[in-house]
């Protein structure tokens, strides 16, 4: 165990998370259980107050999640001093096989907590709470996952000593190793810029046709959506990276968060994130047209996601187009 | 406009204190009218307002305002209609201490959305036609009864509504004021608002601009008179 | 765009209320601040005690060799720097004399260190600030030191360290060989230990196991693994810290969610004509927010503020001792400001986010205050 200050703090902030989501999922089981629209009895109207409190730590547990999940990095980034082979916050996250895990987990909670705000925001523009069900069965699929990830996240500053040997991004993140990471590291530039730029522009596509056309449901864009995500993750590390970094073999997704890099992998990563989240959504809310009081509320809030989701993507390819033409570096022989 | 269909009220349900403080109501309130609730205290008259203005939801029954269904809303929605619906005018003034005059008349606006600019002019406007622009900058805390009255009914009309409610308006004013009072209702009636008062106050259910008194006692009605 | 508006005016009215309640707010907002204040000294302190150790560790020799005996560091024998010589790679070898001298009158300990090249010879001593402090010593006054055998021996102050010098050379004294040993006890031949230059640092890790292959009785340590002991320390040191500090900050939550459960009679009746004149449960949820993130923001501001005025400009009068640690000296000394991302996101962890938290149950009670209740006050 490392006590550091980040430490503690990345700790108490996934206690804090955890104790939010076992008080919503407390509060959304007797919603789920007695749930009664119709009725004006006291025990609904108390119920219905609920509702307001489990929405607001629900906004809570995003930005909490959000913060938590660039401190986690910040933190790994900076311990990595600390562990011999450790150059920046992949060694770090690798000194055991927690590290990369709770990143992980992080990421999807933060997703998670996102739809669900997604969901319940449509939600509450209807007249009858028409997925009220639906919504708290969410949360308490999501409540496991923010507990594991706190469970994870602690057994992974607990295993952590000073002086481990660890290998780095170098190494990591560089082809042959046979790992995850070195699979995306090493997959062929040129056709994965071509599936780069290709799902950029399905996504745009389908999301001109939903804006533009009034019967599409949204299906398709979320699916290109997710696929751009994943895409765009791999072409970070694979190649964006190298362009940045100027240097042909140097993958890390990290260091370009540091102030070296003018912080650019947050122009990456942050509007990844809300494009993940957005754009899920987008899919999500399509299984919930045709429940009658949400014909007008899921449309609506479609549009606005799908804006966001471009504006995202837009975002985030504008700048990582610029990196690499601007970059003096020249992959030859790809 | 407003339709009652066999309202019950019943408070603490299922406890020990359970109390029914409306039985099977029905009524129904016209635009553009005056219509009392008189009846002695205990009544059910402040309960039967707060169903009608949207503040709580019956125990059982129905009540439509506009024809819309209002009774099974959730909260949210139950107060964007009575926003837009309903004005009040309560019987301590309740206004809010600390604030100006034109601040509190404001208030019932802010989560309407609208450009600070245009909320100003509207307020000034509503101060204009009772007569106390003057005192617009003035804190709560300075102003005399009948001053405090008048804010609190330019409170009321601050989202133009379509019905005042006015829960025992004149319990704090001596005569004077209290008819000053109507005469600002009978105003308000003649430019077209809906006006429902609770009083067992003389100087209101006897005053003129009455069109319609409606009598209760435990919670239900015993009677209905219309003038004029 | 009104959205914007409904939260502009939402945010206007809770300004405006936070005023209307200063007497209230302030006695939380003081302790607020204070939590603030402490949990980030703490944090910049020792995030620039870290720094500032390591640019000096950056000029310090790649690799120490120290002789041991049952696991204890002892005294290296001068024919060693032959051996070593000889390992290929190593460019140069030198033998160190420094030690801890423990002075009763003031029950301090001082370094002693021998430069490489001590300019005054003989009789003389340059100290540090720390040092020239407790003896009240100046250039030219002539301090004793106990030596070995129990006789006194007076040494000239010839010069003192620059007082912005690092926190390390405080408790400093340099003197030469000769005084040293006698002062010391150390015998000619022996040194406390050697330090090796390498031709290329790549070869270190070859060079250390040579070491230890050819004199076993030997540690060699690089440069990294004193750098990492370091960090190690000083995280260690800071976290208990924080751990005390949190005894604090808990006691503060519990404060604040106090405050904000009781609501004063006043506070109830406002939220209760809120609701009654048409806002909604979230409009007034979004107030006690914004109420909520311009305490928390100013308190930030205000305390983060106020410790690196503390840490960087005020010489971290507060609580120096127990960062510092081993030596009872207090240095005065001024730490290079620095600040990033990474200290104020933790500093916003630790103080902010349990605040948040704690008041959002009892926010929600408040806002959740009957709107018919405006009607019966
Ligand atoms: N929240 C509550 N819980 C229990 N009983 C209540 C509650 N609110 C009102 N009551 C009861 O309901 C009855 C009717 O009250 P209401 O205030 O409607 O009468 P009212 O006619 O307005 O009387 P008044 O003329 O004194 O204002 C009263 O007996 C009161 O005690
Ligand atoms: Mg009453």
């Amino acid at each position: 165990m490392i006590i550091h200050p980040a430490v503690i703090a990345l700790i108490a902030g996934s206690l804090m998370v955890s104790v939010m989501l076992l008080l919503s999922a407390f509060f959304g089981v007797s919603i789920f259980r007695s749930w009664d629209i119709r009725s004006g009895s006291e025990l609904q109207l108390n119920l219905e107050r609920k509702t307001y409190l489990i929405s607001t730590l629900m906004m809570y547990v995003l930005w909490f999640q959000l913060a938590s999940f660039f401190l986690f990095i910040f933190t790994a980034d900076r311990l990595h001093e600390l562990f011999v082979g450790a150059m920046c916050a992949a060694g770090t996250l690798n000194v055991n096989e927690y590290g990369y895990p709770a990143l992980i987990l992080k990421m999807v909670n933060f997703i998670l907590a996102g739809l669900w705000l997604i969901v319940n925001y449509v939600d509450n523009r209807a007249y009858d709470y028409p997925l009220i069900k639906k919504k708290y069965a969410l949360l308490l699929v999501i409540t496991p996952f923010v507990f594991l990830e706190a469970a994870i996240q602690g057994l992974y500053f607990a295993g952590m000593k000073a002086d481990l040997i660890t290998s780095c991004c170098g190494s990591q993140f560089s082809s042959g190793e046979g790992t995850v990471a070195s699979e995306l590291a090493s997959l062929p530039v040129i056709p994965l810029k071509i599936a780069f730029y290709s799902s950029i522009a399905c996504t745009f596509m389908s999301g001109f046709i939903f804006l533009w056309k009034e019967n599409s449901k949204g299906v398709l864009f979320s699916l290109a959506s997710g696929i751009t995500f994943l895409i765009s993750i791999a072409a970070v590390i694979s190649f964006f990276s190298l362009y940045l970094y100027e240097l042909p073999t140097h993958h890390c997704p990290f260091c370009m968060l540091q102030r070296e890099y003018r912080y650019l992998g947050y122009v990456f990563y942050l509007p990844l994130l809300c494009a993940a989240v957005t754009g899920s959504g987008v899919g999500v809310l399509a299984s919930f047209r045709t429940i009658e009081s949400l014909n007008d509320a899921v449309p609506v809030t479609q549009r606005k996601l799908i804006a966001v989701t471009l504006i995202s993507y837009f975002l985030f390819s504008a700048v990582a187009t610029y990196a690499m033409i601007s970059s003096p570096l020249m992959l030859k022989g790809y | 406009m407003i339709q009652l269909s066999a309202v019950t009220k019943v408070y603490n349900a299922g406890k020990q204190n359970e109390f029914t403080a409306l039985r099977n109501i029905s009524m129904s309130i016209d635009p553009g009218r005056v219509t009392v609730l008189k009846g002695p205290s205990g009544s059910g008259k402040t309960t039967l307002l707060s169903i009608i203005g949207c503040m709580i939801r019956p125990t059982a029954g129905r009540v439509l305002v506009n024809g819309k269904e209002i009774t099974s809303l959730p909260e949210r929605f139950l107060t964007g209609t009575r926003r837009m619906t309903f004005g009040f005018v309560f019987q301590q003034f309740n206004l809010i201490k600390g604030l100006s005059v034109i601040e509190n008349v404001m208030l019932p606006a802010f989560p309407c959305g609208d450009p600070y600019g245009t909320m100003k002019k509207r307020t000034l406007q509503i101060l204009d036609i009772l007569k106390i622009e003057d005192k617009a900058k003035s804190k709560i805390e300075w102003l005399s009864g009948g001053e405090a009255q008048r804010v609190s009914i330019a409170r009321a009309l601050m989202n133009d509504p379509e019905v005042i409610i006015a829960d025992e308006p004149t319990a704090h004013l001596d005569t004077k004021l209290s008819e000053e009072f109507m005469d600002i209702l009978g105003e308000m009636k003649s430019r077209g608002k809906t006006v429902l008062i609770a009083s067992h106050d003389p100087i209101v259910y006897d005053c003129k601009i009455i069109d319609r008194v409606v009598e209760m006692r435990d919670g239900t009605i015993t009677g209905s008179e219309n003038r004029a | 765009m009104g959205w914007i508006n409904k939260q502009r005016n939402i945010l206007d009215f809770a300004l405006n209320s936070l005023l209307r309640r200063k007497g209230k707010n302030s006695a939380l907002f003081v302790v607020y601040t204070g939590i603030i204040f402490l949990v980030s000294s703490i944090i910049f302190s020792s995030e620039s005690i870290k720094r500032e150790s390591q640019i000096l560790l950056e000029n310090s020799p790649e690799v120490v060799v120290q002789r041991t005996i049952a696991g204890r560091h002892d005294l290296i024998p001068e024919q060693y720097i032959g051996q070593l010589k000889s390992i290929r790679g190593v460019q140069e070898v030198k033998g160190r004399l420094w030690g801890y001298y423990f002075e009763p009158g003031v029950q301090a300990n001082y370094t002693f260190v021998v430069p490489d090249e001590f300019l005054y010879g003989p009789g003389y001593i340059v100290i540090g600030n720390g040092v020239s402090k407790t003896f009240l010593a100046g250039k030219g006054d002539i301090l004793p030191f106990k030596t070995l055998d129990g006789s006194y021996t007076s040494l000239e102050v010839a010069d003192i360290l620059s007082p912005d010098s690092e926190i390390v050379s405080s408790d400093l004294i340099l003197l030469s060989e000769y005084d040293f040993r006698k002062v010391t006890g150390m015998q000619k031949g022996f040194y406390t230990d050697m330090i090796l230059k390498v031709r290329n640092t790549r070869e270190l890790q070859a060079i250390t196991d040579k070491i230890r292959r050819i004199l076993p009785d030997t540690r060699p340590i690089t440069r990294n693994e004193i750098m990492r002991t370091y960090e190690a320390i000083f995280d260690w040191r800071s976290g208990i810290l924080l751990a005390v500090i949190s005894g604090a900050a808990f006691a503060f939550i519990i404060f604040a969610w106090d405050k904000a459960t009781g609501l004063s009679s006043e506070e109830k009746k406002e939220i209760g004509i809120l609701k009654g004149i048409g806002w909604e449960t979230s409009d007034v949820l979004f107030m006690k927010t914004w109420e909520g993130l311009i305490i928390s923001l100013s308190a930030f501001f205000l305390g983060v503020f106020f410790a690196y005025i503390h840490i960087y400009f005020a010489s971290a009068f507060l609580f120096m001792p127990v960062l510092k640690g081993w030596s009872v000296l207090y240095p005065e000394f001024r730490l290079v400001p620095f600040l990033d991302m990474f200290q104020i996101t933790t500093i916003f962890f630790l103080t902010v986010a349990p605040y948040t938290v704690a008041t959002i149950i009892p926010s929600w009670r408040a806002a959740t205050i009957d709107p018919d209740s405006v009607m019966r006050l």
